[in-house]
């Protein structure tokens, strides 16, 4: 129940926060009324951002499910994991270098190919250490995303020159919502609701993996084909995040937890729940990111990072104590 | 006798150099209980896991009701083959209710959830998380689910390893039930008396070799039995059959 409560509070809320903030009646009141200058302002700016910002919470969140689900781990998340990291190299490498491609072709396939290698490249290594344990997990991860800072920190200072700004790659990096045209928006929109779908898809696949290898397996899930196909999957719906959002952490950690606990493990109900969640809560982020120093906007990415690290750390006490 | 549910021809596996199981050859037939007995290293669990198609053999093959493992669909082949691991946790806190849903939607099983539940002694806890549960109802849920589907063949890897007697006596009777419905069962067993009590043949394998397959009170009697566990066994008889016990043969 608050699963489904959260996105319209998180819409409510991104409507009033921002450099002028509206109380609730005056939000809603501007809302009806486009023709007003600050209702047009409204509906050009504010309304498309927070949307924006949902979809890409959504995502985030349904890439964090899948890849706790693959993974089998509850600290599997795209920005820990180093796949956002890998989209980001990705879409650095599109944003930076001229390629023979549109860029609009070029950002999200590059993003996606970032996602996908680095995916597997923190798969393979945990699975040199040992499996699916939560060490050799975060430590793979760890080495993977540092790795991967370095080489789009490299990228950005030996290609960025007076044409591309470095400052709009960095603001981008550092996770920011782009305020989106509306029909960028219904792009957006749509490829949302397709990585529902596809995650929903993976539900049942995802719920015998839970069960261990052996177990999946004799249920009847051929599991390596079923790992490489999730893990391609979430690859493709963290790169519509990156492309969209930049680098915001921790949303695709929070979502899933909190969904987990309204609705069990099983991810039918898993999934639809953690992307309400993933979106009402940075739909609550970017309006705090707008509003809590105006004029200027905090990057995304720092908001969700200070509520996202805290949590991360209780979550890891509770695995701990587990054992 | 009928025909056999699962077949294994000239089986064999490899870890590099070393071959861990070697030429094995039996049959499972339903209605009958195999226990798979040999000493630590064996072969037992490799074996186990040939049989259900998780491991892929370096020679050999096995057939499931006369069909070759790998031709069969896997959600067919689920449907009629359950496996018992084991060791069972699962990475999330599932109810027994889910667990027993994952297990039933295999498909092609006449009775519902709640009869399931009903028919294996665990309608009771269908609302409790899997961390709320102890040892010896962890392993009925597993089974319940495992054998949801009325699978004709049965294969338990130690699944009694981790249980205290009474528990381990239960699972036992539970497969037995399971094989006297027309299931062919193998289980891989620790405890030779319990493998005495609840198998009808016992197969003893040996550094990865079948060295015997008898009924089991003929292989209780066996000097094989003593040579493979490097022991010399105390036979008792007692009005419920033979009990071993191992004496220092060294």
């Amino acid at each position: 129940m608050i699963a489904w409560l959260l996105p319209p509070l998180g819409l409510l809320a991104g409507l009033m926060l921002g450099a002028v903030t509206l109380t609730p009646a005056e939000a809603l009141s501007l809302l009806a009324d486009p023709a007003q200058p600050l209702g047009q302002l409204l509906w050009q700016w504010r309304l498309p951002r927070v949307l924006a910002a949902g979809c890409v919470g959504a995502l985030l969140a349904l890439g964090g499910a899948v890849f706790q689900g693959v993974f089998r781990n509850p600290l599997a998340e795209p920005y820990l994991l180093g796949s956002a990291g890998g989209a980001a190299v990705g879409a650095t490498v599109a944003l930076l270098v001229a390629l023979p491609l549109p860029q609009w072709l070029a950002l999200p396939l590059f993003a996606f190919c970032g996602a996908w290698g680095a995916t597997w490249l923190v798969l393979a290594l945990a699975r040199l250490a040992d499996g699916t344990s939560i060490a050799a997990l975060l430590l793979a991860g760890v080495a993977v995303a540092a790795l991967l800072g370095a080489v789009r920190s490299f990228l950005m200072l030996a290609l960025s020159d007076e044409t591309v700004s470095l400052q709009a790659v960095l603001a981008w990096a550092l996770g920011g919502v782009q305020t989106p045209s509306w029909p960028e928006l219904a792009v957006l929109a749509a490829l949302t609701v397709a990585a529902l779908a596809l995650c929903l898809a993976l539900a049942r696949g995802l719920d015998l993996l839970g069960l261990g290898e052996a177990v999946a397996e004799s249920f009847g899930l051929p599991v390596r084909r079923f790992v490489a196909l999730a893990v391609l999957a979430g690859a493709f719906v963290v790169a519509v995040s990156v492309v969209w959002g930049g680098l915001v952490g921790f949303v695709g950690l929070m979502a899933p937890h909190l969904a987990r606990w309204t609705s069990g493990p099983l991810h039918r109900g898993l999934l639809p729940r953690a992307a309400a969640i993933g979106a009402g809560l940075a739909m609550l982020c970017d309006g705090a990111a707008r509003a809590l120093l105006p004029p200027a906007e905090i990057p995304l990415g720092l908001v969700t990072a200070a509520i996202g690290a805290p949590f991360f750390l209780l979550v890891l006490a509770r695995e701990a104590r587990r054992g | 006798m009928a025909e056999a549910a699962l077949s294994l021809r000239g089986l064999g596996y490899r870890a590099g150099a070393a071959a861990l199981v070697e030429d094995v050859t039996f049959d499972l037939h339903p209605g009958k209980v195999l226990g798979l007995i040999g000493p630590n290293g064996a072969g037992k669990t490799t074996l186990l896991r040939l049989m259900a198609g998780l491991l892929r053999p370096a020679t050999g093959e096995v057939r499931l009701h006369g069909r070759p493992l790998p031709a069969w669909p896997a959600r067919e082949r689920a449907r009629r083959m359950g496996y018992l691991p084991q060791h069972f946790a699962p990475h999330w806190d599932y109810t027994a209710r889910e667990l027993l849903r994952l297990g039933l939607e295999r498909g092609g099983s006449a009775e519902g959830l709640e009869e399931v539940a009903t028919l294996h002694g665990v309608a009771g806890m269908l609302a409790r998380r899997w961390s709320s549960l102890s040892g010896g109802e962890r392993a009925r849920v597993l089974a319940a689910s495992v054998l949801a589907t009325r699978p004709g063949v049965v294969l338990a890897d130690e699944a009694t390893a981790a249980l205290d007697v009474g528990q381990s006596l239960a699972l036992m009777r539970r497969l037995r039930a399971a094989a006297r419905e027309g299931a062919a069962v193998a289980v891989v067993v620790h405890d030779l008396n319990l493998a005495l009590a609840g198998c009808d043949r016992l197969a003893l394998l040996h550094q990865g070799r079948l060295h015997a397959l008898e009924a089991a009170a003929a292989l209780a009697e066996d000097a094989r039995l003593d040579a493979a566990f490097g022991v010399a066994f105390v036979r008792v008889r007692t009005a419920a059959g033979l009990l071993l016990s191992a004496r220092d043969g060294g």
